[in-house]
């Protein structure tokens, strides 16, 4: 990538910034954001919703209304920021021109610039995929290399919209930016669904007592609640993205059972009549509420001893919660409407630890320890990267 | 995370050179009843597992409406919930001919079944379809270059953004990039682009990796080694590490796992073994060696003339799974048993000296007659291989038997070896697995037919592959099995047809 040099003809040093701030001041959140927060809200339904439809009805084309719902984010997106960049680049008078970065002679805020590249390699991840289904046949998996590359460009359009947003607040006079805060809060908890998704294969209710699943959770969702607490400076962050998490996960398994399917693909182990929701939510709000307490009185903390603290009652709530609860889960007392441990994907062998409600077996004690300790070195790491992140969101005006 | 696999503008395949259930030899034809309909049915299996196979039916009777088809496993759970059954689309120039899909999520042994409605009433048919991964495809250059190009653009997109967001982001609107600030976008775009090249390189890893397990799905039969003890055949199996659970995890998940020990019966044998000599293909022996133990089988040779040998071995697994092995013997010339029971032995002119032919006169005078149409026989064609038996005096014989179960048996093979496929009347599927499929024991005897048996078989097959074949037919009048042995010459398959 070419640097620019300082006197570069597109840099606006002779935009007035009274321009820009006359502009976007007074404004309300502005109808692109809006648009990019119905994009990234489109893509997670119809994630989930496609998962859903593997599970219940297994074969699907490019036009089902789960895939139309994911990439109506990438035309949202499309739309929102194509039109922002370019606008911004070649309008005389756009207010943003003045809060723009420079990339490849364009120029818009660094966020249209991040959710382009998610619009990109969303297209470019079709095409990719569908090669992938004719090379090594049609996977049934969600971890794959085209896949991957879809959920980057998801990710890389929640970032944007993210980063955008954050932007927007920032370059504002407002005090409080009360719906800023709230829209970055439902961004956050967008994103931890998200990723989540990315952990599904990790945290299915058999590996509930082995240490991938504690080492995933260590990974991703600090991110996220560390961001959302350190931008947002919500003290009730944390609790509420995991809360948005819990729900959203729990609407699932209460509404797409309400809808009939049933498997148009063998083989047919499982009984299916209608649409199979995700596994329970993990017990995320706990060790999250509690992350806020601590982090509500560790202001003047060093960040590398907040991520350590949070790291450590992160690791260890969750495990002293979802290891007791996982075993309910896997008891016939939770196979009702709400805990949803009846609804099985229907191609799940019967012999498979998820239809004989058993765990995987998980290593001895001491390797779990060792994997519990990593874990928290993880999670040291992940709230560190988090707290840095959501800092430096904090400081974007461009 | 890019890798592509360059290639020529055509699509290339890595093929095994090995099919299931035959040698070369994918597609599977049938020719069979549901209820008072007669079908002839193709399947196409797909080169990929998961993946789409064709199927064609023409109904060969009048008053067909509709024709369902699902795939279900042979055995197990699988067999006992089906999913929505998809109606096969009927062609707009033929009224009799129907098309569509099945969905092969899973190696194993499955079957297509078929539920035909018309003017008559209902009527089911199953179809055998092992399902194995034979290919992984390379990527087109086209395809290629195109997404070889929005990756360099996502991977200089991706430097430029980290660059832009650390040298510009937090400034105030309108403020210039200071000398510091562009420094320190230098220094970040130098770390992002390390950063990202090293993702770039772990894709690539986890692609290639990927592609290495998928490899390992590619369907590999079960290895056979010959060897001569005196005049005692023996073959020894070995498995070459193909759908064997690795891991708890898999083995839970895995449906099918392939086995030695589970062999079963096809039509009274638990092994036919083919030896044809090379390269003319003109001395061929139909065999059935004893399993002595698990992946061993012996078989004291009858008198054998002497020569090399390709041996093609046909089992079937217990779910009716079927293989064909192969193997390659040097053989003298043995002065042993006299041929017994099934066996069968043919002579004839190595094929380079021979000439398509329609009429071959057996040893003992009796004529076999190929009814072979007056068109071209192109490849992928299916169609039914029509013989019939006279006696020397050109009448039909009056004392016509059932051979193994069935009024006659057929091996078509290709004169370069690649392609061996061991048919019988109903088609080219493993008998046992069409008994299971259709709900019967698989070693149900099936030499129960009453009456004057007929003197004429047909057998429903297609050529893989263009080039030249030699048939050989094999039927029985009273207790003698006669081989007859046609040359034919096969045409590209018809484009669009």
């Amino acid at each position: 990538m070419a640097t620019i040099p300082a006197q570069h003809a597109d840099f606006p040093s002779s935009i007035p910034q009274s321009r820009t701030h006359a502009a976007e001041t007074t404004a309300s959140i502005p109808w692109y954001i809006w648009c990019a927060t119905v994009a990234v809200t489109s893509a997670t339904i119809g994630g989930y919703w496609d998962i859903s439809w593997h599970s219940s009805i297994g074969r699907d084309t490019f036009w089902t209304p789960a895939h139309m719902a994911i990439q109506l984010c990438g035309v949202l997106a499309g739309i929102a920021f194509g039109y922002l960049i370019l606008h911004t680049t070649f309008s005389k008078n756009s207010p943003l021109a003045p809060a723009s970065v420079h990339i490849f002679g364009f120029r818009a805020p660094i966020g249209a610039f991040i959710a382009s590249w998610g619009g990109i390699a969303m297209l470019t991840s079709a095409p990719f995929d569908n090669w992938w289904h004719d090379a090594y046949g049609i996977d049934v998996k969600i971890v794959s290399p085209p896949h991957i590359l879809l959920i980057m460009g998801v990710y890389s359009v929640v970032i944007g919209t993210l980063v955008l947003l954050a932007g927007h607040m920032n370059r504002g006079q407002a005090q409080s930016h009360a719906n800023e805060r709230r829209l970055i809060l439902y961004i956050n908890g967008i994103m931890l669904v998200q990723f989540m998704i990315l952990l599904m294969e990790a945290t299915n209710r058999p590996y509930l007592h082995s240490a991938r699943a504690y080492l995933g959770v260590a990974l991703l969702p600090p991110i996220v609640l560390a961001l959302s607490s350190r931008l947002t400076r919500y003290p009730f962050a944390a609790t509420f993205v995991t809360a948005f998490y819990m729900l959203f996960r729990i609407g699932l398994i209460l509404i797409l059972p309400l809808f009939p399917a049933e498997p148009k693909l063998g083989p047919v182990y499982q009984q299916v009549t209608h649409f199979v929701p995700p596994d329970f939510p993990l017990l995320f709000i706990v060790p999250a509420f509690l992350l806020d307490l601590l982090w509500q009185r560790t202001k003047s903390w060093n960040d590398w001893k907040v991520a350590a603290v949070s790291s450590a009652i992160w690791v260890s709530v969750f495990l002293a919660l979802e290891w007791p609860f996982a075993t309910f889960l896997m008891s016939r007392a939770s196979n009702n409407w709400f805990f949803g441990t009846g609804y099985l994907y229907f191609a799940l062998p019967p012999k498979s630890f998820v239809a004989r409600h058993a765990f995987y077996p998980s290593g001895g004690p001491v390797e779990f320890s060792l994997a519990m300790i990593f874990a928290f070195m993880l999670g040291t790491l992940a709230f560190r990267w988090g707290i840095n992140r959501g800092e430096w969101l904090g400081k974007i005006k461009r | 995370m890019k890798r592509v696999r360059l290639a020529t503008p055509f699509v290339f395949l890595t093929l095994t050179a090995l099919a299931h259930a035959h040698v070369g030899s994918t597609d599977i034809f049938l020719e069979g009843k549901a209820g008072p309909y007669q079908l002839f049915v193709t399947v196409r299996p797909p080169l990929t597992i998961p993946g789409v196979a064709e199927i064609e039916v023409r109904s060969e009777s009048a008053g067909v409406r509709e024709i369902k088809a699902v795939p279900l496993a042979i055995k197990g759970a699988g067999s006992k919930l089906a999913p929505i059954p998809d109606a096969l689309k009927v062609s707009a120039n033929d009224p009799k001919f129907f098309v569509g899909q099945l969905w092969m999520m899973t190696s194993g042994s499955w079957q297509a079944r078929l539920t035909v409605e018309g003017a008559q009433g209902e009527g089911t048919l199953s179809i055998p379809v092992p399902a194995v991964a034979r290919a992984s495809k390379r990527m087109q250059l086209g395809l290629g270059l195109i997404l070889s190009c929005v990756g360099i653009f996502l991977v200089t997109g991706l430097v430029a953004i980290v660059g832009a967001s650390v040298r510009e982001a937090r400034l105030d609107p309108g403020q210039t990039p200071a000398p510091t600030d562009l420094r320190r976008g230098r220094k970040a775009t130098i770390i992002g682009a390390v950063i990202v090249l090293a993702i770039v390189f772990g894709g690539n890893a986890w692609w290639n990796s990927e592609a290495q397990q998928y490899d390992t799905r590619i369907y590999k039969p079960l290895r056979m080694a010959a060897s001569l003890k005196g005049s005692e055949l023996h073959l020894r199996m070995t498995e070459p590490g193909w759908m064997q659970a690795i891991s708890l995890e898999q083995a839970a998940f895995r449906v099918f796992t392939r086995k030695m020990d589970d062999l079963i019966p096809d039509h009274g044998h638990i092994m036919h073994l083919y030896m044809i000599r090379q390269p003319g293909l003109d001395v061929i022996y139909h065999l059935h060696p004893d399993e002595r133990d698990t992946g061993s089988f012996v078989l004291p040779l009858p008198s054998t003339e002497g020569g090399h040998y390709k041996l093609y071995a046909d089992i079937v697994h217990a779910d009716g799974f079927p293989e064909t092995l192969t193997s390659e013997i040097d053989l003298p010339a043995l002065a042993a048993r006299p041929l017994a029971g099934d066996d069968a032995f043919a002579q004839g002119e190595p094929w380079q000296k021979s000439t398509p032919n329609t009429v071959f006169t057996l040893p003992d005078g009796y004529k076999m007659e190929w009814l072979r149409p007056s068109q071209a026989i192109h490849a992928r064609q299916g169609m039914s291989f029509n013989f019939r038996l006279l006696k020397p005096d050109g009448t039909t014989p009056a004392d016509m038997s059932l051979y193994m179960g069935m009024l006659g048996h057929a091996a078509f093979v290709k004169t370069d070896g690649t392609v061996f496929a061991h048919i019988h009347p109903n088609g080219s599927i493993s008998m046992a697995a069409l008994m299971l499929a259709e709900g019967m024991p698989a070693d149900m005897k099936m030499d129960s037919a009453q009456g004057v048996l007929p003197n004429a078989v047909g057998f429903p097959f297609g050529f893989p592959s263009p080039g030249k074949y030699r048939i050989f037919v094999q039927m029985k009048h009273a207790e003698t099995v006669e081989t007859g042995i046609f040359d034919v010459d096969c045409l590209l398959p018809i484009q669009n047809g």
